[in-house]
């Protein structure tokens, strides 16, 4: 056994800094990629045709291509891609937020256009005849039946979140699962894979919680 | 005093005309009944006349103000927004399959409208809603939300929440279309009752009974026009127009 006692403490506080980089990822995607993919469900669903376009095929490359090549793409792409003297080169965790936010938004976009879709047009209809502005009739009318009706779609989607932020270790960043390999191969055992694992679905199994308690909330009508 | 006049109404939809020159009129506390086959074009017309769809050509006056009109280049004119928007709300719609929100009780239904677009206080809006809850019979439903009424109790409350904006004329889509009969009875004595107190009134309905003891007048349409009007009893025992012959007494054969 390669871990005695206080091998295995010191073993579980260096995964649990790596778990706290790996929330911060996955907080900070939930938080640009959620309002990201609403705008970006609306541009595609009312914009002008130029709009529609992009956004299409924006939606296209990102639910298209690997995410762990987008990451690597927004790392590189920026000092290969600029003239030398205008380089910059981004930090690896904004690289490793801006992919995974990117990535994420087009998904949650398709999800909102789905959810906003179906709500019927009854609805709309009521809302003019009421006087409701066109603001007012999304904020008040559809939009909070939508919510409603994406809460388990979205769960999917964020639930598979939490086990992407492992990606962001082919940037280098010391996130649980990059730091769970480190160890794992300078000790020769599998134990902080299992660790690990342990994390991941503990972590999972609290946002599981969550959304159900939510989806539970929004129970009173149908 | 005239509230609504409806003058040379046309509304295409692609190649198929649904409304051929419609021209009618409405008095103050009148109730209007307009009957006709499936397609004739009655739904079309009440949407037109709420601004849920935009006419091709056509005036519409409500209570003097011109909703639309038609200049002598064929152009559609409608008020700008505001104006636009002063007019719709003197206008309450209730659509057949009700359309009320299903996120809000049935309160907030009602309130939702006056008190986010009329402007009034939340007291006094849920003051006015009881009023009305209580005038269709409602008033333990309040709190229920809308999945947990029958169609009828949810048509009168969808009745309820056009009559909150306190609209000059109140515009019905086939009211009870969507209701088992047993339900229709409940829907109707609310309609009567708001007869009775010179409520305007424009029903497009499929129940002939009800538009001879209620309506002032009945419009009787077909293939986008008005085929003919006035007398209810006239209009229903004994129409002078061969299609509105054919028309009832398809329905009496039923």
């Amino acid at each position: 056994m390669p871990y005695d006692w206080p091998g295995l403490i010191n073993l579980i506080l260096l995964l649990i800094d790596g778990t706290k980089i790996a929330l911060k990822v996955f907080f900070l995607t939930l938080i640009f990629s959620l309002p990201l993919g609403l705008v970006t469900a609306l541009g595609r669903m009312y914009g002008n045709r130029l709009i529609k376009g992009l956004m299409k095929f924006y939606i296209l490359i990102m639910r298209g291509t690997p995410l762990i090549l987008q990451l690597s793409f927004v790392y590189f792409a920026p000092y290969f891609l600029l003239p030398e003297g205008l380089r910059i080169n981004f930090d690896r965790f904004v690289a490793a937020i801006i992919a995974c936010s990117l990535n994420y938004a087009a998904y949650f976009a398709e999800i909102f256009r789905g959810g906003i879709e179906s709500i019927s047009q009854g609805q709309y209809e009521a809302a003019a005849v009421l006087g409701f502005s066109k603001r007012q009739t999304f904020m008040r009318i559809v939009l909070p039946q939508v919510v409603k009706r994406i809460l388990p779609p979205v769960s999917n989607e964020i639930i598979t979140l939490v086990k992407d932020t492992a990606l962001v270790s082919t940037l280098g960043i010391a996130e649980l699962y990059r730091l769970a390999t480190g160890e794992a191969s300078r000790v020769v055992s599998p134990i902080p894979f299992l660790i690990a694992g342990m994390i991941y679905l503990l972590w999972n199994w609290v946002v599981t919680e969550i959304l159900l308690k939510a989806e539970k909330k929004l129970a009173y009508y149908k | 005093m005239e509230i609504l006049s409806v003058e040379n109404l046309y509304k295409s939809f692609d190649d198929n005309e649904v409304l051929h020159g419609i021209s009618f009129k409405v008095r103050e506390g009148e109730v209007v009944a307009v009957i006709g086959p499936s397609g004739s074009g009655k739904s079309t017309l009440l949407r037109c006349l709420n601004l849920l769809e935009k006419v091709d050509r056509g005036t519409v006056k409500v209570a003097g103000d011109t909703m639309v009109s038609t200049n002598d280049l064929g152009q559609v004119l409608y008020p700008p927004e505001g104006a636009l928007k002063k007019i719709r709300l003197r206008l309450g719609m209730v659509f057949q399959n009700f359309n009320l929100f299903p996120h809000f009780s049935v309160m907030r239904n009602i309130t939702e409208a006056p008190v986010i677009v009329g402007g009034k206080s939340q007291e006094e809006a849920e003051k006015t809603a009881l009023e009305l809850l209580e005038k269709m019979g409602l008033s333990d439903k309040a709190n229920a939300y809308p999945y947990q009424l029958s169609g009828g109790q949810s048509q009168r409350v969808a009745i309820a929440r056009a009559l909150a904006m306190d609209p000059d004329i109140l515009f019905f889509d086939e009211p009870t279309s969507a209701l088992d009969p047993e339900l229709t009875g409940e829907v109707l004595k609310v309609i009567r009752k708001l007869a009775a107190e010179q409520m305007t009134m424009v029903v497009v309905t499929h129940e002939m009974a009800f538009a001879q003891e209620v309506a002032d007048r009945v419009i009787f349409m077909d293939k986008g026009q008005i085929i003919e009007e006035g007398d209810p009893g006239e209009i229903l025992t004994n129409p002078s127009h061969e299609r509105t012959k054919a028309f009832i007494k398809g329905l009496s054969d039923r």
